[in-house]
């Protein structure tokens, strides 16, 4: 694997601030937050869906977004179109901040964005013709006289490969295909510059997601349209996309021109996302890496970076760094049953048990050093630390625990500055991962590990050697 | 392809480009006006009187608001007050007349600039200006007096038309009459039998009824032939799958049949609501007695046809002893049953389609606004609707009834308190009719199409009225026909204690009540046929009710046949 990384224009947190380029720059998002408020009359945590995302699309091409479900690819989606607004951060389409309109100048502004939604069975109507559907967007704006109206959606039906005597019919008799192209002959109706597609073709069968997928390059050349293509299919990302964002926990882990990012990752959580494509040669080998767990709750993400919980190249402290792989795996499940067990209280233990694969109803903290370190060998400093653990967990709970062993296992990645620099022992702020460029294309990437100024190895690297 | 599968022209062009076939559909309807005119001027009298009524109730309010601050604050508060509530009352005029008369926007006409929602307020000041102008010359100006002249000339006209002979008169077809010795009828039609003649108007008023029925949908048919725009649309589906729904026909069968009863009521009885109900004592008829052709008032008449348990009944479609026939035997005071229970039908199906209507409408406002807000607003219906749900329903209605009936409200004295009715009814059966559908429409408020008209500017006031509604319109007509016969039977069951409609306006109830206790005796029919009547009417509701909700539902189609996608047609 090619060593790829350009560390030299390290910390920059505007892409391509070049003026040059900001011609062609269409949406820039800056810093944009959505934060669902807790159901209870009084607040409570919000779900953080978007968490501080920056990035840039410009006229004309296709961004593709992808992530695992309910990363916030589909929320960022909705906020960019103003389903849902935005709780801090801009959004600036061609220099207006559209987080700040409202009224008749929201509506006005809706003309410029639309959104091809991923349920045809959900997002048309049942009870309107098709005609009436796909009207809807010119009646609303009030675009020229009806008669007119009609017969533009009668073109658009043809443009997009339905017939126009389809304008009487009902949305129940067509199959998910032709109902995904009503939807997108809606979209189209207002002549739209940015589409935001949220996953436009996962509810359909193969074949047809070829088809609708041909549809949307064709519509795109000819209108000249921008796309935001929302995905967790990789292969149809990999074909339609100029540029991919990798999205996890609200945040963008790397993002970069698409054949680059494909065949060659920069963030640790880009590698092991594309590891999991299936290969379709059975013989062919392959390095599959094995996320641990599951995704943190995006009301209570980690500290540090949000894929630190799971990351399998996080950096570890250099005291440790000859402890087994496996004894690092059992460290982290640790890790996360306190977790769990502090969040859920004593109610819901079944997460618990399901990371054990077992039995207890509700785990003692012995069982759980019984299930977890039973079978391994535990050198005896780590052990004396496990100890400790146990015993704060017993006496003064969960959080206690989970402090101790992070000041002992954790790292920069989980928020603890270098212990070696000591000025900036902010103690109470934990140290946010931040953006390093990672090639001449300008490909972005969240890891501590491209940080030019300690030597830290690549993920890449770190990577070959665990696995 | 054609460019021109569907020429877009206007309704009114296409049906000049051949009028042949929608004049003779006039001609006709014509002809059936013309028939029936002297009724329908009456009616139109009637709906004159009770809106000119409603339109001095609200205007009276304004000078009582003056009074009572006055009496308070002074004077001059008064008068602000007075002011105030005029100019509020003419603001809500503004927006209905603005709603109904003026399709354009004035505000584009003045080129007035200013943002969407800035415009309508506007808008709506400039509408309530020109009423204010308008109210003005009414009321300070002749020109009041000329419109007063103008319009008593015109209720002067409107009522000489009433007068007119119609086919369904009683003059046309008199029943009542009196049997010489010889056997033969006199003062009855062609000498008839007084039953012969009543079955014959009867049926004159039925069939007018169908004959107009059947020549609406003629209408539409011609329509759809000749003027209609496209060969095929979705409604036709519906009117097939209702045409095909034998239980919901049965239902629309026995609500017209109700309705016509209703209607013509006065036509269908056999004796008037006047002489037999409300006045007995001072109208008279003549019959054959021991004395030859004798006068006798309806009450003293009335006093020898009771029926009361065995000793003394006229029966189901008999004679009393003064040749007055019964289709329904007579009431415990010997009141004609079928008169009475003619006008009472009138009097149900107002107060239950009024109270109806005003339930479903509330509770469908509220289940959409709830559901597409959520919630603060849903929270503060759920504990409105759980307020009142937690009050015995009735228990409630029969308090409210009798206090505002022993207050003396006005609102008690409308219709013999069957608007009372009717609003206390809406008040408390809204929250079950919401809590029925609230279910539906968060359901479909979840839906991605109301995500999309929210992305391309839809308005929540229009995404809750296309996209939401018709998704409940079908629990809601279910529900909804179901509380209508709810309602029905209460205001029966408050006539029963003797709360609800007072005497002698014929209430179904009341009869029940008053029969009650011969219903083992030769007297049954006082409470039996009524109570089979709420049974029909009830049942009749709930049947139309499924119908049409199977009816507009383009997914119960049971036939799935050839309207694939890929078929022709259009």
């Amino acid at each position: 694997m090619s060593q790829n990384a350009i560390e030299a224009n390290a910390t920059e947190t505007e892409p391509q601030a070049g003026s040059s380029q900001d011609k062609d720059v269409m949406v820039k998002v800056r810093d944009l937050r959505t934060y669902y408020e807790g159901n209870g009359l009084f607040g409570g945590t919000p779900v953080k869906a978007v968490d501080g995302v920056t990035f840039d699309i410009k006229r004309g091409e296709t961004l593709g977004l992808v992530g695992e479900s309910g990363c916030g690819k589909s929320t960022l989606g909705r906020t960019l179109i103003q389903l849902e607004s935005a709780t801090g951060g801009e959004i600036r389409f061609d220099g207006t901040d559209i987080t700040t309109l409202s009224g008749a100048e929201l509506k006005k502004w809706r003309r410029n964005a639309q959104m091809v939604f991923q349920d045809p069975d959900s997002s048309l109507n049942d009870r309107m013709t098709i005609g009436e559907i796909v009207r809807e967007p010119l009646d609303v704006h009030d675009w020229k006289t009806p008669r007119e109206r009609r017969q533009h959606v009668k073109e658009l039906l043809d443009t997009v490969g339905l017939q126009r005597e389809h304008y009487y019919r009902y949305p129940h008799q067509f199959s998910g295909g032709q109902r995904q192209r009503i939807g997108i002959a809606r979209t189209l109706t207002l002549e739209p510059e940015f589409i935001v597609l949220d996953e436009p073709v996962s509810a359909l069968d193969v074949s047809v997601q070829a088809e609708v997928i041909n549809l949307l390059e064709d519509l795109q050349e000819e209108f000249g349209l921008t796309y935001l293509f929302i995905a967790h299919d990789l292969s149809v990302v990999r074909h339609i996309c100029d540029r991919v964002a990798v999205m996890y926990l609200g945040n963008i882990m790397e993002i970069g021109p698409t054949e680059e990012l494909f065949t060659d990752p920069a963030n640790p959580y880009t590698h092991s996302l594309l590891s999991a494509i299936p290969e379709p040669d059975p013989s062919a080998h392959k390095d599959r890496i094995t996320l641990h767990g599951t995704p943190p709750s995006p009301r209570f993400p980690p500290d540090g970076c949000p894929f630190s919980t799971r990351c399998p190249a996080r950096i570890r402290p250099p005291e440790y760094e000859d402890l087994d792989n496996d004894l690092w795996v059992q460290l982290d499940t640790l890790r996360e049953v306190l977790r769990e067990r502090d969040r859920a209280e004593k109610s819901v233990t079944d997460r618990i048990r399901e990371l054990l694969g077992k039995e207890p109803r509700f785990g003692t903290i012995e069982g759980i050093y019984g299930e977890l370190f039973d079978k391994h060998d535990v050198p005896a400093d780590v052990q004396e630390i496990l100890d400790e653990t146990a015993d704060l967990a017993r006496e003064e709970g969960e959080i206690a625990a989970l402090d101790r062993l992070g000041e002992e296992f954790g790292s920069v990645c989980e928020g603890y500055g270098p212990e070696s620099d000591g000025e900036s022992e902010d103690a109470d702020e934990p140290v946010a991962p931040e953006y390093y460029t990672v090639s001449p294309s300008g490909r972005r990437s969240l890891c501590h590990r491209h940080n030019p100024s300690t030597n830290h190895a690549e993920p890449d690297q770190v990577l070959d050697e665990r696995h | 392809m054609s460019m021109n599968e569907f020429d877009d022209k206007t309704l009114r062009e296409r049906i000049a480009k051949n009028p042949q076939p929608a004049l003779a559909w006039l001609a006709g309807a014509l002809v059936l006006v013309v028939l029936e005119l002297g009724r329908l001027a009456s009616g139109i009298v009637q709906v004159g009187e009770t809106t000119r009524f409603v339109l001095g109730g609200i205007a009276s309010v304004p000078g009582s608001v003056e009074e009572s601050v006055a009496s308070t604050l002074g004077g001059i508060a008064g008068l602000v007050a007075f002011g105030l509530t005029v100019l509020v009352l003419l603001g809500i005029a503004a927006i209905l007349v603005k709603w109904l008369l003026i399709p354009w926007t004035l505000v584009d006409r003045l080129g007035i600039e200013a943002s969407t929602g800035v415009k309508d307020i506007v808008e709506r000041v400039i509408v309530t200006g020109l009423l204010v102008v308008a109210a003005a010359l009414v009321v300070l100006t002749p020109v009041g007096g000329v419109l007063e002249m103008a319009v008593s000339a015109l209720t002067r006209g409107v009522e000489w038309v009433g007068s007119l002979p119609t086919i369904t008169s009683r003059e046309l077809i008199p029943n009542e009459g009196y049997q010489q010795p010889d056997g033969s009828w006199e003062g009855t039609f062609l000498g008839l039998s007084p039953a012969v003649a009543w079955a014959l108007r009867v049926a004159v008023v039925y069939a007018y009824a169908l004959v107009w029925l059947a020549w609406l949908w003629r209408g539409y048919e011609t329509f759809r032939e000749h003027y209609r725009e496209a060969d095929w649309t979705p409604r036709d589906d519906s009117i097939n799958r209702f045409r095909n729904h034998y239980w919901g026909m049965f239902g629309l069968i026995v609500v017209i049949m109700f309705l016509v009863m209703a209607l013509w009521a006065p036509a269908v009885s056999p004796a008037t609501a006047e002489a037999n109900l409300y006045q007995p004592y001072e109208h008279e008829f003549e019959y054959y007695g021991d004395d030859g052709v004798e006068t006798i008032s309806h009450g003293d008449a009335n006093f020898d046809s009771r029926s009361q348990g065995s000793h003394t009944y006229v029966s189901v479609m008999s004679y009393d002893d003064y040749d007055r026939f019964h289709p329904f035997g007579t009431n415990t005071d010997g009141k004609d049953l079928f008169t009475f229970l003619a006008y009472g039908a009138q009097v149900s199906l107002v107060i239950g389609l009024l109270a109806t209507v005003l339930m479903a409408v509330i509770a469908t406002a509220l289940a959409l606004i709830t559901a597409y807000y959520k919630g603060v607003a849903d929270l503060v219906t759920i504990v409105a609707s759980d307020s009142i749900i937690s009050l015995p329903r009735f228990l409630l209605v029969l308090l409210l009834s009798v206090l505002f009936m022993q207050a003396n409200h006005p609102v008690a004295e409308i219709y013999d308190g069957g608007l009372l009715l009717a609003l206390i009814f809406a008040g408390t059966g809204w929250p079950l009719l919401w809590r029925a559908v609230r279910g539906p429409a968060l359901q479909v408020s979840e839906q991605e199409w109301i995500d999309a008209a929210k992305s391309y500017g839809q308005s929540p006031a229009a995404t809750m009225r296309k996209h939401m509604a018709p998704y409940i319109a079908g629990y809601m007509l279910i529900y909804a026909s179901l509380s209508l016969g709810g309602v029905i039977i209460g205001v029966a069951a408050l006539s029963f204690l003797g709360f609800g409609v007072q005497a002698p306006t014929p209430e179904w109830g009341r009869a029940v009540y008053e029969g009650r206790s011969h219903i083992d005796s030769p007297s049954w029919h006082i409470a039996t046929l009524p109570g089979i009547l709420v049974v029909l009417l009830v049942t009749g509701f709930n049947a139309l009710g499924d119908g049409i909700r199977d009816a507009i539902d383009p997914q119960s189609e049971a036939s799935d046949g050839a309207a694939g996608a890929s078929g022709g047609g259009g």
